[in-house]
């Protein structure tokens, strides 16, 4: 798993599906490494945060159900 | 093959009806359609039956059998066709085939959906089976941020076009109420979109298109047999594409412009003869009012990363140089999944038969519908001449 990588594109997530709740606003995103991209929850968002295409994320963890979490 | 003609057209209102079943929808929308054909349902040979997900939202499949018992059609074969959001547009195609082919002489297509009795969390999961669950939905993806994602990449991309996604909305609106079947009818304002409570960002809820219940039907006959007994506008399908692309939003080469819509646009412009220019007007898939403009560009109605402009200098309006959606589209009419591919050609035919009232184009001889599902996974792309 790369360490680093670089957000493709993004979306802050306010109406979520039912399993992600309680996690609302979050964001997701597609993620860039190594000319592959990927989907990923990008964690520690905050409100009014500024986001950016092409700014770097950190991998953070697997999730419970073994999905890669990203971090700003 | 042989040529292809719509020889009748039915639909529900759209909206949020509570009081209507499964049941009620298709017998409303296709005794409409039997009538509209002016035949004995006896003659009609087969049913194509889209439907998207009413084995999650009504605990309903086998919709075929279920259309065709509610209408009548004794044993005739049933098929449901799925293709998410293209469902419909799926199923006609399937119906289509089968007259050019010779098989059959009329066959039916029908499309239904059932949604607004379900919590809006429930209908995001529900849609979300249109994406890669394990991939995307499992990491939190909902299809409202996908379409997010591609307005932030195409403001990226090319410009931010906030405000145009904003004119489509009222555009739609405007449209929509002038027609008695939409959902919305009333206007909307710049500000008002813009103000809207966020859903995914950067759209707001009025960028993006309706939870609906609603069902639409069509038949379909040899153009000679509508020549034969038809007494209104023979409507012939001159052009019909299909194509497909990844279904993960990450594998796609770009996600600014949808390869399937290019694909499927290709196809059926190849078929019909036609080139972008010839096309009178076109009810695309404004799931999204991001995903509005990329169609109007991919179609090659606009040039890349035009659409935003042709939008805002009013070419896309009833009385604009290529009216969009004039039905009011996903985002006013509705977006009755299963049913919203046959409820664009439904459109598409009323406005070529002159039928459409105070929303009436004036110049409708060539119409098109652009139907996509999931994310531009699967897209058809069909074109209408009126004789």
């Amino acid at each position: 798993m790369a360490k680093k990588a670089k957000i493709y594109t993004y979306s802050i997530i306010y109406s979520p599906s039912e399993e992600f709740k309680d996690k609302v606003p979050y964001v997701a995103g597609v993620l860039e490494e190594n000319n592959e991209r990927f989907s990923s929850f990008i964690e520690g968002y905050k409100d009014g945060m500024d986001i950016k295409i092409g700014m770097e994320v950190e991998f953070s963890r697997f999730d419970e159900a073994g999905n890669v979490v990203y971090k700003f | 093959m042989r040529s292809v003609a719509v020889l009748g057209i039915g639909e529900t209102k759209m909206g949020r009806l509570p009081d209507k079943s499964l049941r009620d929808l298709i017998k409303e929308a296709g005794t409409k359609a039997i009538q509209d054909a002016g035949i004995e349902k006896e003659r009609i040979q087969a049913l194509y039956m889209s439907n998207f997900n009413a084995s999650y939202l009504a605990y309903q499949a086998h919709m075929g059998p279920l259309a065709s018992e509610v209408l009548g059609l004794g044993n005739i074969p049933t098929i449901r066709v799925e293709g998410a959001c293209a469902s419909g547009s799926l199923a006609f195609r399937q119906g289509m085939f089968a007259i050019a082919s010779g098989m059959y002489d009329i066959v039916m297509i029908g499309g239904v959906e059932k949604m607004t009795h379900r919590a809006t969390e429930e209908v995001t999961t529900g849609i979300a089976s249109a994406m890669d669950y394990e991939l995307e939905a499992k990491v939190g993806i909902t299809f409202p941020s996908i379409f997010a994602m591609i307005a932030n990449r195409y403001f990226y991309e090319y410009r931010n076009v906030r405000e145009e996604m904003a004119l489509c909305a009222v555009n739609a609106h405007h449209n929509g109420s002038l027609n008695p079947d939409a959902q919305m009818q009333k206007e909307i304002t710049v500000d008002k979109v813009k103000a809207g409570f966020p859903i995914a960002y950067p759209l707001t809820v009025f960028d993006c298109s309706l939870v609906t219940d609603g069902a639409a039907f069509l038949i379909l006959s040899t153009t000679d047999i509508a020549k034969k007994i038809s007494k209104k506008r023979i409507i012939e399908v001159i052009g019909s594409g299909h194509a497909g692309d990844t279904i993960t939003i990450g594998t796609k080469k770009s996600i600014t412009e949808f390869a399937a819509t290019k694909g499927a646009a290709k196809e059926a412009y190849n078929m019909a003869g036609l080139k972008p220019a010839d096309i009178d007007l076109c009810e695309v898939h404004d799931c999204f009012t991001i995903t509005q403009i990329i169609n109007i560009e991919d179609l090659g109605f606009f040039e890349k990363g035009k659409g935003g402009d042709a939008v805002a200098e009013g070419k896309i309006a009833l009385t604009g140089s290529k009216p969009i959606n004039t039905s009011g589209g996903l985002k006013a009419k509705g977006h009755p999944i299963g049913a919203t591919g046959i409820s664009q050609i439904y459109e598409i035919v009323t406005q070529l038969r002159g039928d459409a009232g105070p929303r009436q184009v004036k110049k409708a001889d060539i119409g098109m519908n652009h139907n996509i599902g999931g994310t531009a996974a699967t897209c058809v792309v069909n074109i209408f001449k009126g004789w």
